[in-house]
């Protein structure tokens, strides 16, 4: 738990951590300044060099080579200048404890580089170790081979150590890494996949969306062009033939004979009634006005109804033709439900702009209490609005007055 | 009300070839003189300032659009030509078109359904009011303005005989044919007509043309 504490902040805090680390080796190395025979000025050499060895871990995390780079140059000096065959030994270039931060620094190495570089730094560290061994052994005057061995195999065996135990380290990292990148890559790949699923899905909907525009426009182009053909054909034809009759009658009127003279009559008023009937039908497939906008179309609406309308219609934009037509019928629909079933004294109808498309809001002054039932005229006006992801609301509270809006958008 | 028998000059404009040839004949066989016969608007303007006919009788749809534009040309030629009667007639009641054109031009201005050329009396007689500077406006527009006025309370203190008489009168009627129509005598139509002036709270007014103006506008605010 604390070791565990300790660890997270030595891992948070590089800086502070390892400047720690910097104090204890430079403390520990302290005693040796009083060791041996020198003067102030080599003793505070000593110190500073000490320091300055010291001084080395601090960046270590940050700057692993330079670091070693920087220990090593300094323990270099040190084996070629504290002592050997034939010079007068430098006091302040004696080894120190504090010389334990190269190991500490080739350790580092091998946890926080390649191997291709800390191999390098423990080569150097073992030609070093070879070298200072061959230099100072013989002016500690005892050589035994024993012992040149000893130390050899010791130093030696606490620089391979440092690195294996980095290395170790390392590795571990790396595997760690080496999970987490195949992690990633699965999910990466999971994730492109599910995006690919999507994208084909959004693709296909906005087909059938354009598609489905394309039927409701086509159908509404289909109709006006049947009205467009009763117009200009059958009731054009039965307006002539009506004609004719009622010349017919009016001369038969004048020639007196009575029976022809009725079967004129009733061809003549069965011609007048077929033309009445089939204007109705036209105007139910697609009322001609429309052509000319919502607003006149509504107006008509307005001005059949056998109960006052008020209508106010704020477009600024014409709808597609499609939607006119869809708006148009709801709204007769929605008149006629109102004069037939809700008592309504007064309507109004009101169509306005939203960013989206036209909005239709009918109003009545009736019983209220209209409600969608599954199967009923409001359930299937919804259904009519919703092929164009249209939206309609009923506000029928009882006693009225009841208010059905439809929100429409420009195009199917 | 029976057609003065006068020969009246008629331009028609209708785009349908089997109505434009009917009408030329019937009328031609009333004793009328169809100087031209149009299939479009641009057609009936040319013929218009050609012939300077008595009335021209304008369909209300006709190519290129086959939306309104007899009623653009009937509003124009009624500009440019106000000695030129013009007839519009229509498959569909349009209340909107209808009240368009009678509130640009009072007088020598028809609007009738198309189904009104099955009696063809009526129809010549309405033609030839119209080109005698006279008003016509079809009885189903006069009905619907009559249903969806706003003021229905104000009209609800007519009588019925007051109702009828409005009613011929917003289509342009005389009073002498009101009293022809209704069977009761020109003094008792002026009574009534009188009545209604004074209940829808007008002035009174014996101009034909001025007085259908006058109840359109009621029947219209």
């Amino acid at each position: 738990m604390v070791l565990a504490k300790v660890k997270a902040w030595t891992r948070d805090h590089p800086w502070q951590a390892d400047g720690l680390l910097a104090v204890v080796l430079f403390g520990f190395s302290v005693p040796q300044v009083f060791a041996g025979q020198a003067g102030a000025a080599a003793r505070t050499a000593f110190l500073v060099v000490t320091a300055l060895v010291a001084a080395t871990v601090i960046p270590r995390r940050r700057y692993p080579v330079a670091a070693f780079a920087a220990a090593a140059v300094i323990g270099a000096a040190q084996i070629a200048f504290a002592v050997g065959p034939g010079q007068a030994p430098v006091f302040a270039l004696q080894p120190t404890n504090a010389d334990l931060a190269i190991l500490i620094l080739l350790y580092t190495l091998a946890a926080y580089r390649p191997r291709s570089v800390s191999i390098a730094g423990l080569a150097i560290c073992l030609l070093g170790s070879a070298v200072a061994i061959a230099r100072w052994a013989p002016a500690n005057g005892a050589h035994p081979v024993g012992a040149l061995f000893g130390a050899a195999a010791g130093l030696g065996g606490l620089t391979l150590t440092a690195w294996v135990l980095g290395d170790s380290v390392a590795y571990r990292y790396r595997r760690a890494y080496y999970a987490s990148l195949e992690e990633r890559a699965a999910r990466l790949e999971a994730e492109r996949d599910a995006q690919a699923r999507i994208a084909a899905a959004a693709e296909r909907a906005r087909e059938l969306q354009e598609r489905r525009a394309r039927a409701v426009d086509d159908s509404a182009a289909r109709l006006r062009r049947i009205e467009r053909d009763l117009h200009d054909g059958a009731q054009v034809r039965l307006a002539a033939l009506a004609m004719t009759l009622g010349e017919i009658k009016e001369n038969l009127e004048q020639s007196g004979d009575d029976r022809t003279l009725a079967l004129a009559g009733a061809a003549h008023q069965n011609a007048k009634d077929t033309l009445a009937e089939l204007r109705d039908l036209a105007r139910g497939i697609h009322p001609a006005v429309l052509d000319r906008g919502l607003g006149p179309a509504l107006g008509i609406l307005a001005g059949t109804s056998s109960i006052p309308v008020g209508l106010t219609v704020g477009l600024t934009e014409r709808p597609s033709p499609a939607i006119e037509a869809m708006a148009y019928f709801c709204a007769a629909e929605l008149l006629a439900n109102a004069t037939k079933h809700s008592g309504a004294r007064r309507v109004s109808i009101a169509v306005r702009e939203q960013d989206v498309g036209p909005v239709l809001s009918v109003t009545d002054d009736g019983d209220g209490g209209a409600r969608l039932v599954p199967g009923g005229g409001l359930a299937g006006l919804r259904e009519r609005v919703q092929t164009v992801d249209g939206r309609l609301e009923v506000n029928s509270p009882p006693g009225g007055p009841t208010v059905v809006t439809i929100e429409l958008p420009r195009h199917a | 009300m029976t057609a003065t028998p006068d020969r009246l000059r008629i331009v028609i404009a209708e785009d349908a070839a089997i109505m434009r040839d009917g009408l030329t004949q019937t009328l031609t066989r009333r004793g009328h003189d169809v100087v031209a016969a149009v299939p479009d608007a641009e057609a009936l303007r040319q013929a218009v300032a050609q012939h300077r006919p008595d009335v021209a009788i304008i369909d209300v749809r006709m190519p290129p659009t086959h939306t309104d534009e007899g009623l653009r040309a009937a509003q124009a030629i009624h500009k440019e030509h106000p000695g030129v009667g013009v007839l519009v007639f229509s498959q569909y009641i349009e209340t909107q078109s209808a009240t368009e054109l009678f509130a640009a031009a009072p007088a020598g201005v028809g609007y009738l359904l198309k189904d009104r050329v099955a009696d063809v009396s009526d129809f010549i007689d309405a033609i030839t009011r119209v080109a005698h500077g006279g008003t016509v406006l079809d009885p189903e527009v006069v009905r619907q303005l009559l249903t969806a006025s706003r003021r229905g309370d104000t009209l609800a203190a007519l009588t019925p005989r007051e109702r009828d008489v409005l009613s011929l009168m917003a289509q342009g009627r005389s009073n002498a044919a009101i009293a022809g129509t209704l069977f009761i005598s020109p003094k008792v139509v002026e009574k009534h007509v009188a009545n209604i002036f004074d209940k829808l709270g007008l002035a009174p007014d014996d101009n034909d043309n001025r007085r259908v103006i006058a109840a359109l506008r009621y029947l219209e605010s």
